[in-house]
């Protein structure tokens, strides 16, 4: 067979770049791969990676990367099923985690730190709620980074100046009366000059911090839907009564959004529920608002009730197939378990700990001039041991989905209908939810691998 | 230069193994493979269960495959009922003999076609802004009494995603009926004038017919392309959007594929979508080839 030239460069190409394909690799960095989502997370974590690194040989290293949270989440979810490199060491965000604990106990691909923690006294210097929500079955797979208490941030150039007093206010029902001559019309286009609360039907976060500080709940402990509650229905026709209607109170102005922050700089919206990572968020992202915001306990749904909720949370787990598990957790516990970086992490991001003996730091009691001279970190650690307890269903995406698409229903209603007051809406809050329940239900009852009796038959 | 004889037999199967190879490996096997995991539960390679009809069976029982498929096919309709019919206005224009500009005016109905539905679904969720956005801030400016904050993509989120699809596709459609229009005979144009025949009469009965199997393909293209929908409403409405009306077919596939790790789940989607497809396909096909 003869060949023209460029055949032969053509071949010579294919069979050069194959050889290159199989026998070079690219240069890996040095130090085990330490995977992060958040590139705040990886500053503050350098200087103490660096230190580590000084203090131990070259194979106990780390090397930490940053990795966009989608993406992590597909080569983590990649690499514990399907046996792809999985880092040493990774951080891993709360939504992330539902799909973790997706199949059966024995494939969650990370190492179970349960016994770990209880032998080393781990578990009882940690904020118990914060362990909640990486505990599935009674196992604990990763080391909880925060507890992301939340409180009420308001504009308090504008409250005051109404000659308010937020300690007066210790219900939501107290927060709609006492707030109230903030929403007058003085511009007289017929609309209120500014609404008291961000929260909106179509944003999940908020009705997930509302429900769980009522004590309401997705799941029970066993996994079991519970969305279909009545304290969930009473906190959803309240919410509803606060969006709907002529005298609603609430607006949509949401978080990391141009038009959502506008509103909070304006005055446009008074009141916002502020996890302590948010606090960090708007202390970098809306400097305008620094000595006119100040921080209070939320209001609770009823006399003596909760004043605190929480939302997001991230864990710092140990892949199985680690390379050295024993040099990993002894990284895990340096990280997570100082002083230092529980005091870099609220500096950086404004972060408390769930390490309960490092509250003690008097960096938390600083007065901080954003927030009016309020030592925040104090205030997000007194409501620390009150946030409430999650689940780590692996459906707890689609339940928070299906109770968001309940409260726009019974917008709709309620809308239709010229209803607005909680006890008015009760009965279709409850048919609503029980319609999200099924909804979620089905799901569930789909997936073979979340029913217990089938377990053990799907073993490999 | 002259061409060889000389080549074995084989010689030509050489030159094809490179690429079916790669087809056989990168699209035949994962073929076969996803309408056996159809049939499937799946959690990693390790974690298999044959599960027969189950995944179809629950598909059809799911209300949000419905709420996707509405979607999708009211998106569809409005494809060919509100976009093609304007993609061909516009060609018409365009065809218009003695029109000046015709090439800028080419070039800029096609280029927003040239811009990345990501790009364009962003530009949209700043223009659909409730408060600050472009169209609320014109409503607000001509409209006496407009509300100073309407959510467009909570209440109208098909009309928002119409409208978005509209600029991007119209201009795009537009040049295929221009380049049929291009290709029509003026003697038959001419005889229709002479023998009285009015605009419209001229298109009905000697325009439209000759573009008809170009009118034909552009019409499959746009059906297809509309159920194939989802970069657009997932990056404009941030997933599903509100009670998932903006939920589309392929969209609900990747929720539950790639969001729920349920790829048995999701391959039942994908072969139900295909089907549909190739349903509409020869359905269309027939009827053109009936009609002509």
């Amino acid at each position: 067979m003869q060949l023209s030239l460029g055949s032969w460069t053509i071949c010579g190409l294919a069979v050069a770049s194959s050889l290159g394909m199989a026998f070079w690799k690219a240069p890996a960095p040095p130090g085990k791969p330490f995977w992060l989502f958040s590139q705040s997370h990886s500053l503050t974590y350098m200087p103490m990676i660096a230190e580590w690194n000084k203090t131990h040989p070259p194979e106990h290293q780390f090397n930490g990367t940053v990795i966009a949270g989608p993406a992590l989440e597909r080569r983590l979810a990649s690499g514990l099923l399907s046996g792809t490199p999985v880092p040493d060491a990774v951080e891993i965000e709360i939504s992330m985690a539902a799909k973790v604990y997706a199949g059966p106990l024995d494939a969650v691909g990370l190492v179970d730190l349960t016994d770990r923690m209880n032998h080393e006294g781990i578990t009882a210097q940690i904020n118990a709620p914060s362990l909640a929500p990486w505990t599935t079955h009674g196992r604990i797979f990763g080391l909880p980074h925060d507890v992301h208490p939340v409180l009420l941030a308001y504009r308090a150039d504008l409250v005051e100046a109404a000659g308010i007093r937020v300690e007066d206010i210790e219900t939501w029902d107290d927060f709609a009366r006492i707030m109230a001559p903030l929403m007058a019309d003085k511009d007289r286009d017929g609309y209120p000059d500014r609404y008291l609360l961000g929260v909106w039907e179509t944003n999940p976060a908020s009705i997930e911090i509302l429900i769980l500080q009522a004590g309401g709940e997705f799941f029970d402990q066993n996994f079991k839907s519970v969305i279909n509650s009545e304290t969930n229905a009473r906190v959803i026709s309240g919410i509803v009564s606060w969006i709907a209607g002529p005298k609603r109170i609430g607006a949509n102005a949401p978080n990391f959004d141009a038009e959502g922050n506008h509103l909070f700089l304006s005055g446009g919206v008074v009141c916002c529920l502020m996890p302590d990572w948010l606090a960090g968020v708007w202390m970098q992202d809306l400097p305008g608002l620094k000595g006119k915001v100040k921080l209070m306990p939320l209001p609770a749904w009823e006399k003596g009730g909760r004043r605190t909720s929480v939302a997001g949370g991230t864990m710092l787990s140990i892949p199985e197939r680690s390379t050295d598990v024993e040099n990993s957790w002894d990284f895990a516990k340096r990280l997570y378990l100082s002083r230092d970086l529980a005091e870099t992490l609220f500096k950086n991001s404004s972060i408390i700990t769930p390490i309960k003996t490092h509250w003690n730091n008097p960096v938390y009691d600083k007065p901080n001039p954003y927030f009016c001279g309020q030592a925040n970190g104090r205030l997000f650690i007194n409501e620390a041991p009150n946030v409430p307890i999650r689940t780590s269903s692996p459906f707890r995406p689609a339940a928070i989905q299906a109770v968001t698409d309940a409260i726009i229903r019974l917008k709709q209603r309620a809308e239709a209908q010229s209803i607005y007051t909680p006890s008015a809406l009760l009965p279709f809050a409850r048919e609503e939810l029980k319609r999200a329940e099924a909804e979620v239900r089905s799901q569930m009852d789909r997936n073979f691998f979340q029913t217990a009796e089938n377990q053990a038959k799907v073993s490999p | 230069m002259s061409l060889s004889t000389s080549h074995p037999r084989w010689t030509p199967y050489v030159f094809i193994a490179p690429f079916l190879t790669v087809f056989a490996v990168f699209m035949v096997y994962p073929l076969i493979q996803s309408i056996v995991l159809a049939f499937r539960q799946t959690y990693g390679p390790d974690y298999v269960i044959w599960v027969g009809l189950a995944n179809f069976r629950n598909l059809l029982a799911d209300p949000d495959f419905w709420t996707a498929l509405k979607n999708t096919f009211t998106y569809a309709l409005a494809s060919v009922t509100i976009q093609l019919p304007l993609s061909l206005g516009l060609a018409l224009l365009l065809n218009r003999p003695g029109l000046r500009g015709r090439a800028f005016f080419r070039l800029i109905f096609f280029s927003p076609s040239l811009v990345g539905v990501v790009f364009v679904a962003m530009m949209f969720s700043v223009m659909f802004g409730e408060k600050e956005g472009l169209v609320n801030t014109l409503l607000r400016t001509f409209v006496p009494g407009f509300p100073p904050v309407f959510a467009w993509l909570q209440n109208y989120v098909m009309s928002a995603l119409i409208v978005a699809s509209l600029w991007m596709y119209v201009g795009f459609n537009m040049i295929y009926f221009l380049a049929a229009l291009q290709s029509v005979g003026q003697d038959g144009i001419e005889a229709a004038e002479i023998d009285g025949a009015n605009a419209w009469q001229r298109f009905r009965h000697v325009i439209f017919p000759e573009i008809k199997p170009v009118a034909g393909f552009v019409v499959l293209l746009s059906i297809i392309g509309s159920l194939q929908l989802f970069e657009l409403p997932f990056v404009l409405l941030n997933g599903a959007g509100p009670e998932r009306r903006g939920l589309t077919v392929v969209m609900y596939l990747y929720q539950n594929g790639f969001e729920r790790n349920d790829l048995g789940f999701a391959s039942a989607i994908g072969w139900t979508l295909a089907v549909l497809l190739i349903g509409l396909a020869i359905g269309q096909r027939k009827l053109m080839g009936k009609e002509e």
